[in-house]
């Protein structure tokens, strides 16, 4: 247990953060299952009779749309001869009274949940229908549930940190050898362009489905071409991988516009928009996609001799080379592997957006260097765990998406999530390697377990 | 280690105590409109291409203003000039469930992605100053809410014919990443085609609508084409820039500079006679139109799809007495 809070210390801030947004975001919601649809039924059963006019109202593609189709239907087997269902905006039931006001009918009662009861049109009734005035509102009780904890919102938690988490598998092998990659942001737009520039031109919106993998392979491996120049660059002429890949990030970023003339590329096919945002075996493919690559980036760090010499080329050059290490090859692989990894982000990002825009993922190297330090490597080289980094990643992702759930605004935004970063890192360097276990009482021997090791 | 685990704590529960505090910051204002409004119906989400732009940050709190007044709170975001950031603001007013969303989209197409997540979570979408273009997205969106830029291009046109005296050359300072742009552009030609203007339009260059990018573009259209007798910029930022480079050339008062919005900045540099006309936007008519159509679609009344504010001249003569250019206000 201790072993894991020391390896991964992060992962309490995270939940801590998951409980903090999920205490903030607890808010009223309403029913709208079988039990939603019994309690209106009770309703009406008690206070219409069966030649009363019913209007039983839903919000067009929502949950009370469902709910109220149901009610519709159950309330007509059960007998009562006019009711009417209406589904869509708030025009659809303005003219739905309208025709019932034309027809000289009586209005008893509204049936509906949710949204439907935030319309002004059941406020304005008395004004625009007088006759109406007496209706009844029927709706079922609400209940409290964050809107933290709710199955859109932990999908949008993983889309949004999808791309910069796939980036960061690579840079967080390249800061292990004491480097860094500062091209990735624009790599982004690169590959997406690209992309989306070769299905356009194997047929535009009318491409065959196979244009895009084509496509995503074609941007991503552009991307890989540049990397691996970016890391001869580094490995063969010594010059410093800041100054290397800043050069690389300007030269991409022209490019990217260049091909482009500065549009976005809009013209693809429907398919294109299945990785970003489909489904497979019902499970999001962007998860699958995270689950995948991190697991097989774990295993390839930890139990291959590959993974091993980044460690070594980033813990000690000299030594590493001395000991047989193909130091020079090893950094070029780095830079390969982090160029790749931001083609495909590119095309992940470009599937979300469904377009290739010149100007995506300004500013994404630093979310991306950001979530890799905070899940907890060193910037010095030589150390880092890929898992940290994922949960680095979701801590960043888990921050904007909160503090946009509560409202914040984007100015203070900026501000607490710097600060959240820092302190992330602070607490990092304060624990002195210890992990969590510094908060943990004294005398757990978590120092002595950590020296076993 | 026992200092250690000290300050640990320390920052830990500073970062909180930050956070919280951060996150409070925001209700004092809330609770002030409470008073004057019974109850807080719901939540609007709107989010800006930029909102550092002034032009942005009053749009927002106009509209903040006027939601008040029927009950809604607005939560206003920053795009950044991020598509992707724009579009993970979307899918949490969605995952947050919001009553509406109010879009000033980044990008024209990309936002379409965005737009169709919020139709099918049942949210409506309305639209200010840029359209959604996406052609699958377009018809989803409630309405659209912007000034008339191509009536403001012709404007622009009538202008730069009159101060010129329909002679010589001029050139364009664009910004053809941005529809609204690409049209002022649009009406500015279509003004000049329709009137058989003389004027020859040598170039046009992309000043990336900021001050910085309009020097500089600028500047090399006057080492290109040292004769030019006028430059249109598509708004204020880039033709102050434009301004700048005219007046080191030392030939500000040989060129009449037509930029757009006539922004706090604009007016008051129209009235310095830098600029000779800033064809004027009113984004206090786009903020209020925006709230108004989603009441309207509340209460269930047909909305217009597009619903399009005329723009009107600024001249010398508007700026002497305009109130707004000394207060500094759009």
């Amino acid at each position: 247990m201790t072993r894991l809070f020391a390896d991964y210390g992060m992962v309490l801030v995270l939940i801590g953060l998951c409980a903090l947004f999920s205490v903030l975001t607890i808010k009223e919601h309403m029913p709208s299952g079988t039990e939603a649809v019994e309690a209106l039924l009770e309703q009406v059963h008690a206070e219409c009779s069966r030649t009363d006019v019913i209007l039983v109202v839903g919000a067009e593609n929502t949950d009370s749309a469902l709910l109220a189709e149901r009610l519709g239907r159950e309330l007509r087997e059960a007998g009562y001869a006019n009711v009417r269902t209406v589904v869509g905006s708030p025009r659809d039931m303005r003219l739905a009274l309208d025709d019932l006001q034309a027809q000289g009918r009586q209005l008893a009662a509204v049936a509906t949940a949710g949204d439907v009861l935030k319309w002004r049109v059941l406020d304005r009734i008395s004004e625009t229908h007088p006759a109406f005035a007496g209706y009844k509102r029927m709706a079922p009780e609400p209940y409290y549930w964050p809107g933290f904890l709710t199955g859109s919102n932990l999908l949008a938690i993983v889309d949004r940190i999808v791309v910069i988490a796939v980036i960061a598998i690579g840079m967080t092998m390249v800061i292990i050898t004491a480097g860094i990659d500062l091209s990735v942001g624009s790599l982004i737009a690169l590959s997406a362009v690209i992309g989306t520039l070769v299905m356009k031109h194997l047929g535009g919106l009318e491409a065959p489905v196979w244009a895009v993998p084509v496509g995503f392979l074609a941007g991503t491996l552009a991307c890989g071409a540049v990397g691996a120049l970016g890391g001869v660059v580094v490995a063969q002429f010594k010059v410093p991988p800041f100054i290397a890949t800043l050069g690389i990030m300007l030269m991409a970023r022209g490019m990217a516009f260049l091909i482009t003339g500065g549009f976005s590329i809009y013209q693809v096919p429907d398919a294109l928009a299945w990785l970003g945002q489909g489904r497979s075996l019902g499970i999001p493919n962007t998860v699958l996609l995270l689950g995948v690559l991190y697991v097989a980036a774990h295993v390839f760090m930890s139990y291959t001799p590959l993974g091993r010499y980044i460690y070594a080329v980033g813990g000690n050059t000299q030594a590493a080379r001395l000991s047989g290490v193909p130091v020079k090859a090893v950094i070029v692989f780095v830079y390969v592997v982090s160029a790749l990894a931001a083609g495909l982000g590119g095309s992940i990002q470009a599937s979300q957006l469904k377009t290739g825009t010149p100007n995506m993922g300004v500013m994404f190297e630093l979310y991306v260097i950001a979530a890799v330090v905070v899940g907890g490597t060193s910037l010095a080289g030589g150390s880092g765990r890929i898992l940290g980094t994922l949960i680095g990643a979701f801590i960043i992702s888990v921050i904007q998406n909160g503090m946009n759930l509560l409202g914040m605004e984007s100015y203070t935004q900026q501000v607490v999530l710097g600060g959240v970063i820092l302190a992330a890192v602070l607490l990092d360097k304060l624990r002195g390697g210890k992990g969590f276990t510094a908060f943990l009482p004294v005398g757990t021997g978590s120092s002595k377990e950590r020296t076993e090791q | 280690m026992t200092k250690a685990k000290t300050v640990s704590w320390a920052v830990m529960g500073a970062a909180i105590a930050c956070f919280l505090a951060a996150s409070c910051s925001e209700r004092p204002s809330e609770s002030g409109d409470a008073e004057t409004t019974p109850e807080v119906k719901g939540k609007i989400g709107v989010t800006c291409m930029d909102l550092t732009n002034p032009f942005f940050k009053l749009i927002s709190n106009i509209m903040a203003k006027e939601a008040a007044k029927v009950g809604y709170e607005i939560i206003s975001l920053d795009g950044n000039n991020d598509p992707a950031k724009q579009n993970s603001q979307l899918s949490d007013f969605v995952a947050q469930g919001v009553d509406a969303i109010f879009l000033n989209p980044v990008d024209s197409k990309s936002a379409g992605e965005g737009v169709k997540k919020a139709h099918e979570a049942g949210i409506p979408v309305f639209t200010f100053d840029v359209q959604v273009t996406d052609p699958d997205a377009r018809d989803l969106v409630v309405s659209h809410i912007g000034s008339d830029n191509f009536q403001g291009g012709r404007l622009a046109g009538e202008s730069m014919m009159k101060a010129t005296g329909d002679q010589g050359k001029i050139a364009i300072i664009s910004y053809p990443e941005v529809t609204s742009c690409i049209l002022r552009v649009d009406g500015f030609k279509d003004y000049l085609k329709e009137k058989n203007s003389k004027l020859d339009i040598v170039t046009e260059l992309s000043g990336r609508g900021n001050r910085n990018d309009g020097y500089t573009v600028a500047t090399d259209i006057l080492q290109a084409h040292p004769d030019i007798v006028g430059i249109f910029a598509i708004n204020d930022p880039s033709g102050l820039g434009a301004y700048a480079a005219v007046q080191k050339a030392g030939k500000a008062d040989r060129i009449t500079i037509v930029a757009f919005d006539a922004s706090p900045a604009g007016k008051q540099a129209v009235f310095e006679k830098k600029l000779h006309d800033s064809p004027q936007q009113f984004p206090r008519k786009m903020a209020k139109g925006t709230v108004e159509a989603f009441v309207r679609h509340l209460e269930g009344e047909a909305v217009e799809k597009k619903i399009f504010i005329p723009c009107s001249h600024y001249y010398y003569d508007t700026a002497v007495d305009d109130e707004s250019r000394v207060a500094e206000q759009w």
